[in-house]
């Protein structure tokens, strides 16, 4: 915790922790995407998945869902605000260091949360990516 | 704010506060000086030696102050340096990580077990284990740290050898604690380099922090009259524990209820699909303050050892809570946890990968 800060983690991180945007509330049914992209181990003690749906190669909308700490649901969200309306080519471009300075920096030991929302994308994009080969 | 992490620390009694006040004022002399105030010092802290030893049922020249448990721990393992020693999987850091790095082939072998575990409020079965323990030539530590002053503890009774007390989680100061250590047991001081504590622990003697342990157990003395954790305390803990698994989906208890199974003001609950450290921030972000077993919440990023060890399944560490109750606790507290807890995990559910 940095100083005269009442909080563990940055002001950014506290906001996309307690209002997550875009996430995928229940039933995943609900969101009918083009892809998904799933990457970590609730044994590890995150888990991160990404719905998107592209519209002419552009990632038209997004959702997510996490098991995780705070770092982690942060993560996802604001990566979710970062990839809307992107074209995949510039989606697969946010880095996890895009995340992490999205979020006003996460804790040296959380770092890995931003890496983990990061291959959630890549991996929701390269599924699309296949999908659309196998076509 | 609803406090609930008085096994973690709590705030200080104010009969605590107030008898520290004074003794910082009246009795900073040192001690070990010949001088009158120094001996008007002296008497103070041999008076709460022999509180302390009488609340435990040893003779005051077993005790010997520290600066808390982590001190006293550390001195029992270091004085079996190059020994046997066995733990249980359940101790404290500052017990197995002394004994991983100290312990040997050399006998007599040091058994060390907790009276009662930290996170689950377990107690202990260490009855038998010290008559194993003493029929083999052995000796036995028990780490009192969450058991003092919330259940009677008869040293004597169980014949334990050594035993570690903790001042602040009975609402007394933090950084000092005792050391009890049963006549003739093996001893080596961990600080050398002064007379203090008759040679068997170096420096200046804390003693408005010992006044403070001192006040702290004058007060335990008047609950313990009329048996507030006993009573009061555990059916706090117990009715928090029948309202959570009523009315929140997915969560199971870590804690066994049964009087003779845990401390009265520990409860340990995990809850399915979420995970603890965002439990625990969404309860702060309402005021509700507890603790986790969750890895993402440890520096280290492992799930809690003792979990671990009790269930070894790692997504019931993760999704860990602790709720650990004070005297100070009400029906109130009870109630604010139950009009939130129930939203933010069906909320955290409901953003999970996993199924409940």
């Amino acid at each position: 915790m940095s100083e005269g800060q009442d909080w563990v983690y940055s002001e950014t991180v506290k906001e996309h922790f307690l209002n997550p945007r875009n996430f995928l509330m229940g039933d995943e049914a609900a969101f009918s995407c083009d892809a998904v992209g799933v990457v970590g181990n609730p044994i590890c003690g995150d888990q991160m998945k990404m719905f998107i749906k592209v519209q002419d190669g552009v990632i038209s909308d997004i959702r997510w869902k996490t098991y995780g700490c705070a770092s982690a649901i942060a993560s996802t969200s604001a990566l979710s605000e970062l990839a809307k309306g992107k074209s995949l080519d510039e989606a697969l471009e946010i880095s996890a260091e895009d995340i992490d300075e999205f979020l006003g920096k996460l804790p040296k030991h959380k770092f890995h949360c931003s890496v983990l929302g990061q291959d959630a994308l890549k991996a929701a994009i390269e599924n699309y990516k296949r999908g659309i080969i196998k076509e | 704010m609803v406090y609930l992490d008085y096994a973690a620390t709590g705030v200080m009694l104010p009969e605590v506060v107030e008898a520290m006040r004074e003794a910082e004022l009246e009795f900073f002399a040192n001690p070990s000086a010949l001088h009158t105030p120094a001996h008007l010092a002296m008497n103070e802290i041999e008076k709460v030696r022999e509180k302390l030893a009488k609340m435990i049922n040893a003779e005051p020249e077993e005790i010997i102050f520290t600066s808390g448990a982590t001190e006293s721990n550390n001195t029992v393992i270091r004085t079996f340096e190059r020994h046997e020693i066995e733990t249980s999987p359940l101790e404290h850091h500052s017990i197995l990580e002394t004994a991983k790095i100290f312990r040997g082939e050399k006998k007599p072998k040091l058994y060390s077990y907790m009276f009662a575990n930290n996170e689950t409020g377990e107690l202990l079965d260490i009855k038998t284990l010290i008559e194993k323990a003493h029929t083999e030539g052995g000796y036995f530590h028990s780490d009192l740290t969450q058991a003092f002053g919330k259940v009677p503890i008869d040293v004597k009774e169980l014949g334990l050898d050594y035993a570690t007390i903790s001042a602040h989680k009975i609402g007394g100061p933090v950084g000092i604690g005792a050391l009890y250590v049963k006549k003739g047991a093996l001893f080596k001081p961990l600080l050398v380099g002064g007379n203090q504590e008759k040679g068997r622990r170096g420096g200046t003697y804390n003693t408005a922090a010992i006044i403070g342990l001192g006040a702290a157990i004058d007060e335990i003395f008047k609950k313990r009259a009329s048996s507030e954790y006993d009573t009061r305390v555990r059916a706090l803990r117990d009715e928090l524990a029948r309202r959570i698994l009523e009315e929140v989906k997915g969560s199971s208890l870590n804690t066994d209820l049964s009087p003779d199974k845990s401390l009265p003001n520990i409860l340990n609950v995990s809850f399915r699909a979420a995970e603890g450290e965002a439990i625990q921030l969404y309860l702060d972000a309402e005021g509700i303050i507890v603790s986790t077993g969750s890895a993402c919440a440890a520096g280290d990023g492992k799930p809690s050892h003792v979990l671990m060890a009790k269930t070894g399944d790692a997504e019931i560490a993760h999704s860990s809570i602790r709720f650990s109750f004070g005297v100070s606790n009400t029906k109130d507290d009870v109630e604010k946890v139950m009009e939130v807890l129930p939203g933010i995990i069906d909320k955290l559910q409901k953003m999970s990968t996993i199924e409940v």
